[in-house]
């Protein structure tokens, strides 16, 4: 920064602040037209965009006309128990791949490819499992969904923490007469907590925000928010306000945890291929 | 496995061992850990892959019993103007936005790559789109590009210019390229970043001390040593662009000449309900996204090669 010129400093700002302005701008927008009337929201006054009379009208008939809490509900419990089938699945598979290789690779890679695989190859053949099996529109099936859609991402972001415990710990717990079973508990869960609280997390926003699955096997029941959220948009008449107002309560932990969690989303993303 | 693998697996204790002693044993230990995974893996990934092929050679319409009809499914793939349509759009999509996202992320990466004041705060703003749900983002594009009431167009008239018709058919695609662009230029942005920050300092300073123009150490140095999270960058957002589903629902809903790959495999199964012609085109794109990536892992790790 100090080697900049002072135009060059006003160059580099000014085109921070642009692309901020374009990044944020639409996020604010939801927040704005959440607290909007109707009149305000379907005028083409300019003055309003920013200035207008907030009202909680759009957050009352969100609650009463539609089963929002329910369904949001519905997204918090899906959410939570994949993400704890994940961890059950990935945290030992990624331990077995880091220190021993398991497999030469094959199967990492299997695991891997599993993310590669467009989601409609596995929703065609569910589909019609689900239908015979009764659990179309459950909150069963759509956790086994998600448990699914999260443990290749899992599995091979642990690896990569799990790859940078040293083995030398675990040989001194050995000559301590430690078991496998108890290095594995006592020593190598400690030590890759913060990569497990990393992938938590990811695991969580990414059935939080997931759509395809949660939009074809579920109707009523099991419906989770998005899917709410989108039937606001497509019927006859667009319900403008009270999907802002959905919108805006449903990104507020993502847009909290973006902001904790922007040293591991570009690792996250990359799978761990960048440290970031 | 014998009796006498597992005694001596578990160094000759000398008595019928328990499951769990076999378990934890230092010979299948890391068999044991991989086990749920196993199971996940059958279940998830060979089931509806083996189901999907197996569909993709009948005729089923959700009612009966599936008809063996050997390849015509395939056959008639080769000939379906609207798959072949939605296939060339999806190729168009994936080149504006990967190519837009680079350029952006390369322009932004070097502006952003120096230590600046406030970068905390411009970091945390910027990846924000990232976590956001796709569908709520493009619900919300939707609005913006609203004809009458969006604030893009809104935006427009108060400057003095001519409102558009953002969904209009000749349009509409390049907006759904906009939104992803918007949404995803963060991430190859703060990739090359973190690329950029690693590079090292004296390989530079020597190329100055040289005299090298700006141009040059840009494309003899920087680049070059680029490359391998170029790669990266391109194969991840390829992957990930060839299914795009979330914005296209939010928005158009495949209507005004923006039906892509994995909305038409969606239409066919979900709405038509023809599970055997449906799964068919699921099997192609499969096949497509492998054969995309394996030639990009092979350059991928070429580009690797040197520094792994």
């Amino acid at each position: 920064m100090s080697t900049l010129k002072p135009w060059g400093k006003l160059l580099f700002w000014l085109i921070t602040v642009v692309v901020l302005f374009v990044i944020v701008g639409p996020l604010v927008w939801i927040y704005l037209t959440a607290f909007k009337s109707a009149n305000d929201i379907f005028t083409t006054d300019v003055r309003k965009l920013v200035f207008f009379k907030p009202t909680m009208e759009n957050f009352h008939r969100l609650f009463s006309d539609y089963p929002f809490w329910n369904n949001f509900l519905n997204t918090v419990i899906v959410s939570a128990i994949s993400t704890i089938l994940v961890l059950l699945v990935s945290v030992p598979a990624a331990y077995s791949f880091a220190r021993w290789n398991t497999g030469q690779g094959h199967l990492l890679f299997t695991t891997i490819s599993t993310r590669m695989f467009p989601a409609v190859v596995a929703a065609i053949p569910f589909f019609m499992m689900y239908r015979k099996a009764g659990l179309l529109d459950t909150h069963l099936g759509l956790i086994l969904l998600y448990t699914y859609f999260n443990t290749s991402f899992a599995t091979f972001l642990l690896y990569g923490f799990f790859k940078d415990i040293p083995e030398e710990l675990e040989y001194a717990a050995m000559v301590d007469g430690y078991s496998r079973v108890d290095i594995f508990r006592k020593v190598v869960l400690p030590l890759a907590r913060p990569g497990i609280v990393v992938t938590t997390v990811f695991c969580l926003i990414w059935s939080w925000n997931e759509f395809l699955y949660a939009f074809l096997f579920t109707r009523s029941t099991a419906r989770t928010v998005t899917v709410l959220i989108s039937s606001f948009w497509g019927s006859i008449e667009v319900q403008y306000g009270p999907m802002a107002a959905g919108a805006a309560i449903v990104i507020l932990p993502t847009l909290f945890v973006a902001w904790f969690m922007q040293r591991y989303i570009i690792r996250g993303l990359t799978f761990g291929a960048v440290k970031g | 496995m014998s009796e006498k693998a597992i005694q001596s697996a578990l160094g000759g204790i000398g008595r019928k061992p328990t499951v769990w002693e076999i378990l934890t044993s230092e010979r299948y230990f890391k068999w044991t850990l991989l086990i749920p995974l196993i199971i996940v893996l059958a279940v998830f990934m060979l089931y509806p892959l083996f189901y999907c092929l197996y569909y993709s050679f009948h005729q089923y319409g959700m009612q009966g019993n599936p008809i063996f009809v050997g390849a015509d499914n395939y056959r008639q793939l080769l000939r379906d103007k609207s798959f072949l349509e939605a296939l060339g759009r999806t190729a168009k999509v994936l080149v504006i936005c990967v190519v837009s996202e680079l350029l952006i992320g390369l322009g932004l990466g070097m502006l952003w790559s120096r230590e600046f004041p406030g970068e905390r705060v411009v970091r945390g703003l910027a990846l924000l789109p990232l976590l956001v749900a796709p569908l709520i983002l493009s619900l919300l594009w939707n609005f913006m590009f609203e004809y009458d009431f969006g604030a893009v167009n809104m935006l427009l008239s108060a400057l003095g210019l001519n409102k558009v018709y953002w969904w209009a058919p000749e349009r509409a695609l390049y907006t759904i390229c906009f939104i992803t662009i918007w949404q995803w230029f963060p991430f190859s942005t703060f990739v090359l970043v973190a690329g950029l920050r690693s590079l090292p300092k004296d390989v530079f300073e020597a190329a100055r001390v040289d005299g090298a123009s700006n141009w040059y150490v840009f494309r003899r140095l920087t680049l070059p040593m680029l490359s391998p999270l170029i790669m990266i960058i391109v194969v991840l957002r390829t992957m990930w662009l060839i299914r795009l589903f979330d914005p296209l629902y939010g928005t158009t809903r495949g209507g005004v000449g923006t039906e892509l790959l994995d909305w038409i495999v969606y239409r066919t199964a979900f709405v038509y309900f023809d599970i055997g012609y449906g799964s068919t085109m699921a099997i192609f794109s499969l096949l497509l996204t492998i054969a995309l990536c394996a030639v990009m892992f092979k350059f991928l790790i070429r580009a690797l090669g040197g520094n792994r």
